[in-house]
């Protein structure tokens, strides 16, 4: 399965590995990383799952997928920065095996 | 008023106990602290004023109110939120807001339950929402559609050569239900049954006469429950009750709270959403053109149809004394947020009264929020835009029948019933 890599904001690093298909966001709240609450269970109806993808996968997994996604992400507590998304809209795919994403100090 | 501090305990959920607390309900029992300033006795649900429009009385609460007041009357004494941000801050911070004793129906002390995960606090709720979410979220529901969109057109047939149909009985009743009976893993059969009993859960204010139908409905699920742990099946009663966090079963009375609170928040909150939305329609000619022409933007129609016809109320209480917008308040007091107040804020959605379908997507209430926002979110929305989209293609122009006058029932869950309609 792909390992994906969740750094705290106190720089705490939490390595998950995650099912191809499922989200970035899932494979946080069903493992413990406390940094993403993904209240609405991935309907992109919150903006509680926000997350920065490292720089160097900012290239394939870095830019908002959908217009609501990029309204919502309005929404963030924390601070908005260019490769902000909300984790819920990054699938896991074979590809993304590696993937670092930084977790913001709040969601809410 | 007594002034010793008050402690809200922590629930366990293996050890349910009948909550300390009484509710205050009336003007002879308002706190010392609530500043008389901030008293109203709003009689919401019973106002003729709020049952003769809701919704323009829902929007209207930012301009009437204070943002925080303190409801005084027989549903009990609360504070009152209707700001978007208070809403989101109450249903978010556990550490300040308790659900414990969230919901008003009345148990047996001598054989309590907990609604579960309604009335547990985080992080003891996300072992119950991490046994149901796989059923519900967003991908899990996408496997209803075909079922959705099959049951929505069976349901016109039996009525569309008619030219009228009592929307509620018709449509908006049997089409959730039948899907959530199917998702529990419940008979079809027992539909008319189920919901009898619910609405007479719901519509009912006095604990007296609600004793009796928790009685009913229990027993029922009690054998449902039996049935399942011998006949295991995909439905949700089977997944609660053979499920095993951490290798641990679930306790009975876990099991049955459980199943209990799924199943009446399952039954009536849907229905009352979609008569809302049909009663808009059906006035709104020029509205309902403006969606069918632009198929591809439902979900937006959806999200903002929700925002304006949100149907429900929050409760929570205090477990630590807290200022909140200048007004103090303390451990023990009680708060319900205005959810489909919240929706109208106009800092969060500029002109809120105009239904906008292309608002930017901001986050609405109507499926409350934090933790313990609801677990049928997603379905619920697939059945609004699935209802939406087929109803819209074979019966475009209906409106409501001459002559009915439509009313608002008093209830906790808000929609207008009956609502005949004629195409």
């Amino acid at each position: 399965m792909p390992l994906v890599t969740y750094v705290d904001h106190d720089g705490t690093r939490h390595e998950v590995e995650v099912e191809v298909g499922d989200n970035v966001m899932r494979g946080a709240v069903n493992n413990g990383v406390e940094g993403i609450v993904g209240e609405c269970s991935g309907g992109l109806a919150c903006a509680t799952c926000h997350c920065y993808v490292a720089a160097d996968w900012a290239d394939v997994a870095g830019t908002p997928t959908s217009d609501d996604e990029r309204d919502m992400l309005e929404s963030a507590a924390a601070e908005v920065r260019p490769t902000s998304r909300l984790s819920c809209q990054i699938e896991v795919t074979a590809e993304l095996d590696g993937l670092v994403v930084e977790l913001p100090e709040r969601q809410y | 008023m007594a002034t010793a501090p008050i402690v809200i305990p922590e629930n366990d959920p293996r050890n349910p106990v009948p909550f300390p607390l009484p509710r205050l309900a009336g003007p002879d029992q308002v706190p010392d602290h609530v500043p008389e300033a901030l008293i109203r006795s709003t009689n919401m649900l019973f106002n003729p004023e709020f049952l003769a429009d809701p919704y323009a009385y829902f929007s209207g609460m930012h301009e009437k109110l204070p943002p925080i007041y303190y409801d005084v009357g027989r549903m009990g004494n609360a504070w009152n939120l209707t700001k978007h941000e208070d809403a989101f801050f109450a249903l978010r911070h556990g550490e300040y807001f308790s659900s414990a004793s969230s919901t008003p129906f009345p148990r047996d002390p001598s054989d309590y339950f907990y609604f579960l995960p309604i009335e547990i606090d985080p992080p003891m709720h996300r072992k119950y929402r991490a046994i149901v979410d796989p059923l519900v979220n967003p991908q899990a529901v996408l496997k209803w559609e075909e079922r959705i969109r099959k049951l929505s057109n069976d349901l016109i047939d039996a009525v569309i050569a008619k030219g009228e149909c009592e929307f509620t009985e018709d449509f908006a009743r049997p089409l959730p239900v039948c899907v959530f009976l199917d998702l529990m893993g419940l008979p079809q059969d027992m539909r008319d049954q189920f919901v009898t009993w619910v609405v007479q859960l719901l519509k009912n204010f006095d604990p007296a006469q609600m004793i009796p139908t928790m009685k009913i409905i229990g027993d029922y699920l009690k054998s449902a429950i039996e049935d399942k742990r011998k006949n295991p099946d995909e439905g949700m009663i089977s997944r609660i009750v053979h499920a095993a966090p951490n290798g641990e079963p679930l306790s009975d009375k876990e099991i049955f709270g459980f199943v209990f609170f799924v199943f009446i928040a399952g039954i009536d909150t849907v229905y009352a959403t979609l008569n809302n939305i049909w009663y808009w329609l059906a006035r709104n000619p020029d509205r309902r053109h403006e969606m069918m022409a632009d198929p591809d933007n439902i979900n937006a129609q959806v999200e903002e149809l929700l925002r304006v016809f949100s149907v429900t109320f929050s409760g929570r209480i205090l477990k630590q004394d807290l200022e909140l917008r200048g007004v103090q308040m303390k451990a023990g007091d009680r708060l319900t947020s205005i959810l489909p107040a919240c929706n109208y804020d106009p800092e969060v959605f500029p002109e809120p009264r105009k239904i906008d379908f292309h608002r930017p997507r901001k986050p609405i209430l109507a499926f409350a929020g934090g933790v313990h926002s609801c677990m049928g979110a997603h379905l619920a929305r697939l059945e609004i835009k699935i209802g939406l989209q087929e109803w819209l293609k074979r019966i475009p122009e209906f409106s409501v029948k001459p002559g009915a006058e439509i009313k608002y029932p008093p209830s906790a869950v808000v929609g207008p019933e009956p609502l005949p309609l004629v195409w």
